[in-house]
Formats: structure tokens, sequence, C-alpha cells
């Protein structure tokens, strides 16, 4: 066993120096050259079609540029933006500490899954927007309302990760706890958060990506403030670039937010494959 | 493990019961007289279900679902099997789908009203906007879950490239298909329902609007449920759909 | 000294009314620093045996004691190591090898001194910090025997632990736990489906049949310690080994 790691010790030593040389950057443009060429290709297609047909809808990609960089600019769209944001953090929080109660609990309790599942798939799987007049009926014109939706978007994914990760813990890990001598209450700390991480953390990502969505949309019906609002006026105004601009921005919050719940995963869960 | 199932779902209605409890307790002692009633609720759904401007709606409504879904169908699935297929094609695809995935098409409606005005059309492109990256998702993994070693026994027995296609890759590609048309069909509906709620210019939006200007929130409430149950009555079909035509394989979809 | 007598298990009576019987009347001693191996055929419900006496599940009827006292759940003085390792994927070797120590509110300096120890015993110094992921079948099996020898128990109860290894790695952890062995002996319970290990590890070999699982026979394997690999073509050997396959498959003739 030992001749094995050596040789592939040395493997390894020569092979790092020839990548190591290339800076990161250049490394990555290589790896994603062909997906790199499509969004150029895309953007370049983009500013030919916008300048050559002159649609009202289809403004050249130079012209969103132009709107973003002033969106930037201006104060405009922090002040949105900030509401935006403070909407996603509060509902998202708030879908996180239920959704992993009551995934915990349906993972855990065989009762509490089998009473709760069929309302818990139901709800996941309808369209989350239906609930947004009935939040408005409740709520007003609030926060209370926006939040709730994104509440409703991003916790049920939440709740079924998290259930189906404490289920399927490898019993047999259980079970060497409980032939060590943990209590119960041990083998929940020991065994079965650590175990059911990333599948958890799968539900966090997926519900992340529902919350933006969430945040959104319920922007664009209950739209008096965030970024939703802005995009309808700018709609109603026909001005195309700046709404494509807001795509944008949503867009960017998305990705960076998924990146971030990447990141903590993989710091958690670097011992899975 | 009759007894079971039978406890079961014993345990489920004791907690529809729990909740609608819960309901009316919360309506009698809530300030707010546009909360409507569970039996409210119930009554409004049972009326709705006798008015002809609700099968109208629902009518008008389900045009822009249907030939949507159709659409995002078509242009999915294909979309989907060379994705999965052609690993070039892959990579040139994968930063729009991976926007299309992650990014809400909400803010996109004003563009597309814009582009094709308040009719069937901007809203059957919406539809299609919110459901075929899902389809092709879910396609192209269907067509990279295929054993590499399935392939290869094919071609040790002559299998031309037609043949391994029909007999190999698309039936083993089936279960991810059928998943991604499911997901896709509940993106459809969420399509269909946002583009209304925004335009309210026709179907269940504009009705929705009426009732809430009416401050009529049992029908509102009642709409809504109407929206659910159909909702979730089309994903059913479209489960047991799958079931029966892919019985042989384990849930591994998208979305 | 572990006494069983008169014991019994039955599964799955509580749905439809009709169990299974894993276990019956089953009577057998096993003395201090002793080695059996237990072998049968698949049903016949020696991982069950084991796991009771384990006291990881509870029994019908009968009794099992170590000791003089009853078994009513798992303790100190037992030590399980498991077929598919059961080590925490997350948890480095040190960490999954103090385990059991850290469980029973060793404090934390002497659990690693002691894990240290016994991940150079069984022959992984240098690989405190890996995961279990990067390492071999053979290599996560020897972090589960430490990890067993970590808390000191009386007894070790084995439950085909080189099942699930290819027979080069297999043969060389059934010496590496030989050699363990004698350097301190421990009463071991040894359930496997080989019948070459049955008779190369044992002092005695117990013999079920399945459907209910009931015991044989025991039989003796007066071999002279230590065991070396020669062994196997000794004359004894190969008799109680030709002995043990004729009666398991004679068992095994509802099968064709």
């Amino acid at each position: 066993m030992k001749q094995e790691t050596v040789a592939k010790a040395a493997v390894k030593s020569r092979a790092a120096p020839t990548v190591a040389r290339l800076p990161a950057l250049r490394r990555f443009t290589r790896e994603n050259a062909p997906e790199l060429l499509a969004l150029v290709a895309g953007a370049a297609l983009w500013e030919v079609l916008g300048r050559s047909l002159g649609l009202q809808w289809l403004p050249p990609f130079s012209k969103v540029m132009e709107a973003l960089a002033q969106f930037v600019g201006s104060g405009v769209i922090l002040a949105n933006l900030g509401s935006s944001l403070q909407g996603l953090i509060v509902g998202f929080s708030l879908a996180l500490i239920l959704g992993l109660l009551l995934g915990s609990l349906m993972g855990r309790y065989r009762y509490v899954e089998k009473a709760l599942d069929v309302y818990v798939h139901a709800l996941f799987v309808c369209p989350s927007i239906v609930f947004a007049p009935i939040f408005f009926a409740i709520f007003g014109l609030s926060d209370a309302s926006r939040i709730a939706i994104i509440v409703v978007y991003s916790m049920f994914v939440i709740v079924i990760n998290t259930a189906t990760a404490i289920r399927t813990v490898d019993p047999s890990l259980v079970e060497m706890a409980r032939a060590f001598g943990c209590r119960e209450a041990q083998i929940f700390t020991r065994i079965l958060l650590p175990a059911s991480l990333p599948l958890v953390f799968a539900g966090i990502r997926l519900g992340m990506g529902r919350a933006v969505k969430g945040m959104i949309n319920g922007e664009m019906l209950i739209a008096f403030v965030g970024l939703g609002a802005l995009a309808q006026r700018y709609g109603a105004q026909f001005d195309a670039a700046k709404v494509f601009a807001i795509a944008m921005v949503v867009l960017i919050i998305g990705l960076v937010s998924n990146a971030f719940v990447q990141m903590i995963d993989n710091r958690l869960t670097r011992w899975a494959d | 493990m009759k007894k079971r199932i039978v406890l079961d779902w014993a345990l489920r209605l004791a907690v529809f019961i729990a909740a609608v409890g819960l309901w009316e307790l919360f309506v009698s002692t809530s300030q707010n007289f546009l909360l409507p009633r569970f039996t409210d609720v119930a009554s409004g759904l049972f009326r709705l279900l006798f008015e002809a401007r609700f099968w109208e709606a629902l009518y008008i409504s389900n045009q822009a679902l249907i030939l949507g879904f159709a659409i995002s169908v078509i242009i999915g699935i294909p979309l989907g099997l060379l994705a999965g297929r052609f690993r070039w094609m892959d990579r040139v695809l994968n930063p729009y789908v991976g926007a299309l995935l992650t990014m809400p098409v909400a803010p996109l409606i004003p563009i597309v009203i814009i582009a094709l005005g308040l009719g069937i059309a901007a809203r059957v492109f919406i539809v299609v906007l919110f459901a075929f990256v899902f389809i092709t998702v879910n396609t192209r993994a269907g067509v990279r879950g295929v054993e590499a070693s399935l392939i290869e026994m094919a071609k040790s027995f002559g299998a031309s490239e037609g043949q391994i296609w029909r007999r190999i890759v698309i039936p083993g590609a089936m279960p991810a298909i059928f998943a991604g048309m499911r997901i896709g069909l509940g993106r459809a509906v969420t399509g269909m329902v946002m583009v209304e709620l925004i335009l309210v210019a026709s179907g269940l939006g504009r009705l929705l609007l009426e009732f809430s200007g009416r401050m009529q929130s049992d029908l509102v409430f009642a709409t809504v449920l109407a929206v659910i149950i159909e909702a979730l009555a089309l994903l059913a079909g479209m489960q047991a759909l799958e079931k029966s035509i892919t019985r042989w394989a384990p849930d591994i979809s998208i979305g | 000294m572990i006494r069983v007598r008169g014991l019994s298990k039955e599964f799955g009576t509580h749905d439809n009314g009709g169990g299974v019987l894993a276990l019956s009347d089953i009577d057998f001693e096993v003395h201090d620093n002793e080695f059996i191996t237990i072998i049968g055929p698949s049903g016949c419900g020696k991982t069950t045996l084991l796991r009771i006496i384990a006291g990881l599940i509870p029994y019908d009827d009968g009794e099992v004691a170590i000791d003089g006292r009853a078994v009513a759940g798992p303790g100190p003085e037992r030590a399980v190591v498991f077929q598919n390792f059961a080590l925490m994927p997350w948890a480095d070797v040190l960490a999954n090898v103090t385990f059991g120590l850290e469980v029973r509110g060793t404090p934390p300096d002497e659990c690693r001194d002691k894990a240290r120890r016994l991940i150079k015993l069984v022959g992984l110094e240098g690989f405190e910090k890996r995961l279990p992921k990067e390492l071999s079948g053979g290599m996560q099996q020897r972090v589960g025997l430490a990890r067993a020898l970590a808390v000191n128990p009386q007894i070790l109860l084995m439950d085909e632990p080189f099942g699930a290894l290819d027979e080069q790695t297999r043969r060389l952890l059934q010496e590496q736990l030989l050699r363990l062995w004698e350097g301190q002996r421990k009463t071991v319970v040894f359930v496997t489906h080989s019948m070459d290990e049955a008779v190369m590890l044992g002092d005695r070999v117990m013999l079920m049949t399945p459907r209910p699982g009931k015991v044989k026979e025991m039989i003796d394997v007066p071999l002279q310690r230590p065991r070396s690999p020669q062994v196997e073509k000794s004359g004894a050997f190969v008799e109680i080994k030709e002995y043990l396959w004729e009666n398991l498959r004679a068992m095994q003739v509802g099968e064709s």
C-alpha cells in the first residue's frame, strides 16, 4: 500500500507545476471556453439584433449595460435593492427556521411525517404564487405580504429535503452509536445532525433560489416597493432596457446567493462524495 | 398493513380538522373583515362551480396553459436530447439554461407584453418561458444518465446510431423525460397564474381582481382554491402517467 | 463468560399476526478468552444472535447473561465490529477511533492517546487525519477494529467483519486479527460465512441451522496456536472444513 501512495504522489507532483504556472484566471478561461464563448456570442447577437431590428422590446445589449451602469451610479437601484434584500433575508430566515424545524420533526418522528406529508407535498408542488392574493387579503399592501410569499416559496423544499435527509441517515451508523452506548440526544447530535448535512444543504440551496423567485414574483404583484415594483414601473413606461437591466440584477442576486450557500456547503460537507 | 394505512389517513384527517378549526378561530377573533371563514370559502367554491363566468375564465386561462405546455415540450425535449448527446452543444447551452433555471421569469413579463401585446400570444410565450427549461434540463440528465455500459453493449452487438437512440437512449431516458414534463407542467401552471395576476387582462386573473375589488374575499379564496385543485389534479394525472410508463426506474428529478 | 440458555427471537408479530421465528431455543456458552466462530447458511439467525448479545435488539424468551448479569442493552464490557464498517464519513480516522471513548466521557487527551496507540497497533500510523472515503475497505475495517479495541472491552463481537472485503485483504486482516488477539486474548464471538475463516480463527466453531435458527453443533478446533497460514494445509484443518461443508451443503439442499 505504501508503494501505491508514493507513486501517486509522484504523478501528482509532476502534473502540478504545469497547471500551477497558469494563473487562476487563465485556467478558468481555458476550462470554460465553450460556455464563455457562448455567452459572448449571445451578447454579440443581442447587440446586432438590437441595433438592426430597432424593436421597442429589444434594445441593444449595450443599452441594457448602460441602464445597468446608470442604476448603479444613481441611487435608484440601491434603495429598491435594499428593501428587496431586506424582505429576502427576513423571509428566507423565517423559511429556514420553520423548514428545518418541521423537516426535522417529520424526519425523526414517523407520526408527524405521516400526518403532514400529503399537505407538505401539495404545498410544494402547487404554484406558490397563488397564495399571493390570499396573503394580500390577510396582510394587505405591506411587508408582511411580501415576506409571507417568500416563506411559502422557499419553505417546503427545505422541509422535504431535511425530512429525507434525517430519514435516510445510514441506520448502521445509528446502530453503531447505540452499540457504543450513545443515548438518544447523543445520537441526534453526533450522528443524525452531521450525517444529514449534505441533503439539508441541498434543500437550503434550492430554497435560496426559490426565495429569490418569491421575492421578485411577490414584488411584481404586490408592487409598491422593491425591484419588482421598479420592473413594473419601467414596463409601464415601455423602457425595455431598464427592465432587462433589472432582470440582470435579479439574476446576479440569485447567482451570488447561490454561490454563498454553496461555499458554506462545501466547507461543512467536504467529507461527502 | 391495512391498519397502518387507515391510521395514517386518520392522522391526516385530524390535521385537516385541526387546521380548519384554527382557521375558524383565527377569523372569528380577527378584526380583519376581509378574512373569510372556511365554510364561506367552501360554499363560495361551490357557488362558483355553477357560474358560467368561472368556467369561461378557466377556459381562457387554460388555453394559454395547454398551448404553452405543448410548445414547451416540443422545444424542450429535442433541446435536451441534443444537449445530452453532444457535449459541445451542452456546454454552449449551459450558461443560458443555468440562467433561465435560477432567474425568475417574472421581471421579463413587461418586456414580453411590450413585444407581443396583451393577447394570448404573450400569455403562451410566458408559459413557455417558465416551463421549457425544466423539461430540457431533465431530458438532458436522462440522456446523460443512460449507462455507458448499455450503449457499449449495444455497439458490441452491432447496433447503428439510430438503433442505439431508439432502443437504448430514449427508453433509458424516459423516466427523466417524464419527470421533466411533470415539473414543467407545474411551472407552466405557475406561468399561467403569474401572467394573469400581473396582466389581469383575462381569465382567472381578471376574476380574482374583480372579486378583490368588490371585497368578496370568500370568492377570492375560492378561486385560489380552484387553481390549487386544478394544479394538483394535473400534476397527479401526469405522475400517474409517468409511473405507468416507467415502472422500472428510481426517482431522480431536477427541480 | 457469555451464557445463553433457551434463547428465542421472533420477528414481525405486530401487523399481520404471523411472525418469523429467527432463533429457537439457543443454548451455548462462551468461556473467557475464548475465540468462537459462528457459521451457518443465510437465514440461520447468526447476525441476529450477535446483535442480541450486543444488546442492540431485545429477545423474547430465554436467558442471555454475561458474567451472571442479564443482557439488557449495550454495555462497556462489549464492543462491536460491523460488516460495513459503520465509520462516520465526516470524521477523520482519529475522531472515528475516539468515538466510543468520547461517548463514555473520557477526557479528550486520554482519548487521543489511546486512539493513537491503537491506530499504530492496527498499522495505520500516519493516517490519523484521513477521511474514510480516502481509505481502502481493509483500512476502514482496521479503523473499526481500533475503535472497538479503544474502549478496552472484555468481549469483542464481530459481525462478518471481513465479508465486504476481497479475498486478499481478508486474509491479511485475518492474520492481523490473530496477531492482535495473541497479544491480548479477549473473548471473541465472530460471525462468518466462510468455512476457512471459521476454522482458521476459532477455538470452537458453532454450526447453526436455519429456519428457525438453532445450534446444530459446537465443533472443537484443536489446532495449535498461534495459527499461521500454513495451518490450512494440515489434515485436521481440512477434515474440519470438509465436515462443515458436508453439513452446510445438506442444509442448502432446499436452495437448488
